[in-house]
């Protein structure tokens, strides 16, 4: 037997040695390979989520609403802070509170986690420091006014929508996360290496509101200085254009400042009196009432099915117009017994009642409109009276829009348009009727009982000096939780048509629990009026002013010549030009703002309506005739055709502050 | 003689292969150190782009703050003794045609 030398041996255990590395080797590379690259992965490389930012959100003009941006939120641990000093100063210099920076360098203490959000090129030096751990956090930057919150919403701090347009159009406005992938180091931080890498999150689309900024401002405005002043629980504005169905502002506004909910959406009212204008539409439309139609009102006081009903303006007898005009109760449970609980049921559902209207908010409310068979005795009065039946704001703005834009129920909407992130149009919204529930006629003759309530009923308070305004005061009374109707609780609400021969706005205004006042004549009116004058003198606020220079107007006698020019307008009568000349030359004279202080001290404005025959006013100049008209207690409608007659002719009777059109082409 | 020329010509060989390995490893940690200078240059610019897109967001929304009416009408009605007009002095004149073009 040959022993092999010891050169051999060693060879042959270097050879076993380097087989068996080998074979270690392939093992891990090419049997186990995976395994391990994962788990060098993990060691080597961090993956985390990026958020996309979400979307912007804006006002019909492009004005940005809402829009993220990032933010640093700061986690110290003081042990791992090397230079002290420094950091106390960097920390003071982000006006960070001395008791925090005390425990941020204490070295007893493991971790400190900073409050604020701080922005990022703020604390650049800070952030760099060892033991400065920093977590950046997308934040929804919101625009001025506090009152676009409740219709867009707010998103909670974990990024989540908790509510308004946010939580609705989340799908769209969050945008695509990605992942990140980056290269760290034996402790763990990140470091820059060509092996990791980020792709771009996609960003949110934009989301285009139909609400005007400006309008929402001037709501918003005009409604916290009538509910301080008038010491009310609240309130709510919604302005909306009857034509297109697009809600323009949306204001409301709680003493409770917890409450920030949407509740021009989500807390329907009892209307009251605003909700007489649908029945007098339904019987005009049925042919079961004429406008002109008299009906008996026994002085204000009468007893209708066992139960007494009252009115303000006492009168015997009083024809449909005026029972809309000085919101008889009595006259229009008396007019309303022409029509079955099935068609008053009926209207009121048609005109949109007791059905959300579909706007993108969560938490909208239906209302409440009960079907005939749930009713009592006395509940086809009540509902007739605006009494058990509630309605959201934004409901009654919709329905009174029907009767502004010729009796097309429209889709209220609040998003216009959807853009991608690259500004492509993902969606725009588009007018939708939903259906008709009045004819035009009836609309017409409905408005023009609307534009006499504003100039001589419930509601003068809202009248303009230049514009014609329609609408419809309401007051009822409210409820409290185990009492029922509680005196001296009351909603006050007003609806506007402005102007009220082509309406582009319809104007709700709610004022909850008012203290010293409560008709809405009184105090809801008033607060249309400051806001139609605001939005008159705006810049934008969705107003189509080529419509406006020619739409009807009440003017100065003295300025006929230049309205002559502008076709077919209206003069005052002469109590309203004098009103608008004092009211003129206060705001002249005054140093302080003009606005409508609240409460207003009622001056009731005395309604001569007595007929009287149209002066012969052949042969007068232009404007010679204009004030002919007016001395006769006349307002006029300058027709462009020839000649210098009126309609009706000189000498017929007709009551005082009727419109007599007059030819004013030579 | 033959034999120390093959010798030498071998060292040679060693020697250039030696040079090739440190010429290519050095090319491989020049390129490496490249690449994380240019990852660190990068991902500075990254953090700047967004730290000044947050500025501006930031600062558009002061501009927004500052423009809106809430805060200017409340300081021109205070300050300056500005008011709203009434709805009579606001005149809106109605478009006239052009002469001669198409109304």
């Amino acid at each position: 037997m040959v022993f092999p030398n010891r050169l051999t041996i060693i060879y042959a255990a270097l050879l076993l040695f380097a087989v068996a590395l080998l074979a270690q080797a392939a093992k891990l590379q090419i049997i186990e390979g995976e395994r391990w690259t994962e788990k060098a992965r993990a060691l080597h490389f961090d993956n985390d989520t990026v958020p996309a930012p979400r979307g912007p959100i804006l006002d019909a003009s492009g004005n940005v609403l809402v829009d993220s941006h990032e933010l640093v939120h700061l986690d110290i641990a003081p042990k791992e802070i090397r230079d002290t000093q420094k950091a106390a100063t960097l920390l003071r210099a982000a006006h960070v509170a001395p008791a925090l920076i005390q425990r941020a360098v204490d070295p007893q203490v493991k971790w400190v986690s900073l409050p604020d959000l701080f922005v990022a090129s703020d604390i650049t030096a800070l952030a760099s420091l060892a033991g400065v751990h920093a977590k950046t956090i997308l934040q929804r930057d919101f625009a001025t006014t506090g009152g676009i919150r409740r219709i867009v919403g707010r998103v909670g701090p974990d990024g989540r929508p908790l509510d308004g347009i946010e939580l609705a159009m989340d799908a769209v406005l969050r945008g695509d996360s990605t992942r990140e992938h980056r290269a760290v180091d034996v402790r763990g931080r990140r470091m820059d290496s060509p092996e990791g890498w980020i792709s771009a999150p996609h960003p949110g689309a934009s989301v285009t509101l139909t609400i005007n900024e400006t309008l929402q401002e001037i709501c918003e405005r005009a409604l916290a200085r009538a509910s301080d002043s008038l010491q009310a629980e609240g309130g709510d504005i919604v302005v909306m254009n009857p034509v297109t169905g697009e809600i323009l502002a949306m204001a409301s506004r709680r003493s409770n400042p917890l409450a920030v909910a949407n509740t021009a959406v989500s807390e329907p009212f009892e209307p009251g009196s605003t909700l007489k204008p649908f029945i007098a539409a339904a019987l005009l439309e049925r042919g079961r009432a004429r406008t002109d139609e008299v009906i008996e009102t026994f002085n204000g006081q009468t007893v209708i099915e066992g139960r007494l009903i009252t009115d303000e303006h006492k009168a015997a007898q009083l024809t449909l117009s005026q029972v809309i005009q000085y919101s008889s109760n009595i006259g229009i449970v008396r007019f309303s017994q022409r029509l079955s609980p099935r068609e008053k049921y009926e209207t009121l559902r048609d005109f949109g009642l007791g059905t959300a209207t579909g706007v993108p908010l969560p938490a909208e409310s239906d209302g409440t409109l009960r079907e005939p068979f749930r009713w009592n005795r006395t509940s086809g009065s009540s509902i007739v009276m605006g009494y058990e039946v509630t309605v959201t704001p934004l409901q009654l703005v919709a329905a009174y829009s029907a009767i502004a834009n010729g009796g097309e129920l429209m889709e209220p909407h609040l998003v216009k348009e959807i853009r991608s992130a690259e500004g492509d149009l993902i969606y725009r919204a588009r007018p939708r009727a939903i259906r008709r529930v009045i004819s035009e006629s009836t609309a017409r003759d409905v408005r023009q009982m609307l534009l006499q309530v504003v100039e001589s009923g419930t509601a003068t308070r809202a009248d303009l000096a230049t514009y014609l305004l329609g609408g419809k005061s309401g007051t009822a009374r409210r409820t409290e939780q185990g009492k029922g109707y509680v005196v001296g609780n009351y909603t006050a609400s007003f609806v506007g048509l402005f102007p009220a021969d082509r309406p582009q706005y319809v104007v709700l205004v709610k004022i909850d629990s008012p203290r010293h006042a409560y008709f809405g004549g009184e105090i809801a009116a008033p607060v249309t009026k400051v806001v139609l004058r605001a939005a008159l003198a705006a810049r934008n606020a969705a107003l189509d002013r080529a419509q406006l220079a020619t739409a009807e107007r009440v003017r100065l006698p003295g300025s006929v010549d230049t309205l002559a020019q502008a076709g077919e307008v209206a003069a005052a009568p002469p109590e309203a030009v004098e009103e608008a000349e004092v009211a003129t030359e206060e705001q002249r004279t005054a140093r302080g703002p003009v606005v409508v202080s609240l409460p207003f001290v009622a001056h009731p404005r005395a309604v001569d309506q007595t007929e009287r025959p149209v002066p012969d006013v052949s042969g007068l100049t232009l404007r010679d005739a204009v004030r002919a008209l007016h001395q006769s207690g006349f307002r006029v409608r300058l027709i462009p055709q020839r000649g210098s007659a009126t309609l009706p002719a000189a000498g017929m009777p007709l009551a005082a502050g009727s419109i007599v059109k007059l030819q004013h082409l030579q | 003689m033959a034999k120390r020329r093959v010798a030498v010509r071998g060292r040679w060989i060693v020697a250039a292969v030696l040079i090739g390995f440190v010429i290519t490893t050095a090319a491989v940690v020049a390129r490496r150190s490249y690449g994380d200078q240019v990852a660190r240059e990068m991902s500075g610019t990254d953090e700047r782009l967004r730290e000044l897109r947050n500025e501006r967001v930031r600062l558009e929304g002061e501009i927004r703050d500052a423009s809106s009416r809430a805060r200017l009408v409340p300081i021109a009605e205070s300050r300056l003794g500005m008011h709203l007009p009434a709805e009579d002095q606001v005149v809106i004149l109605p478009r006239q045609a052009r002469r001669g073009g198409i109304p």
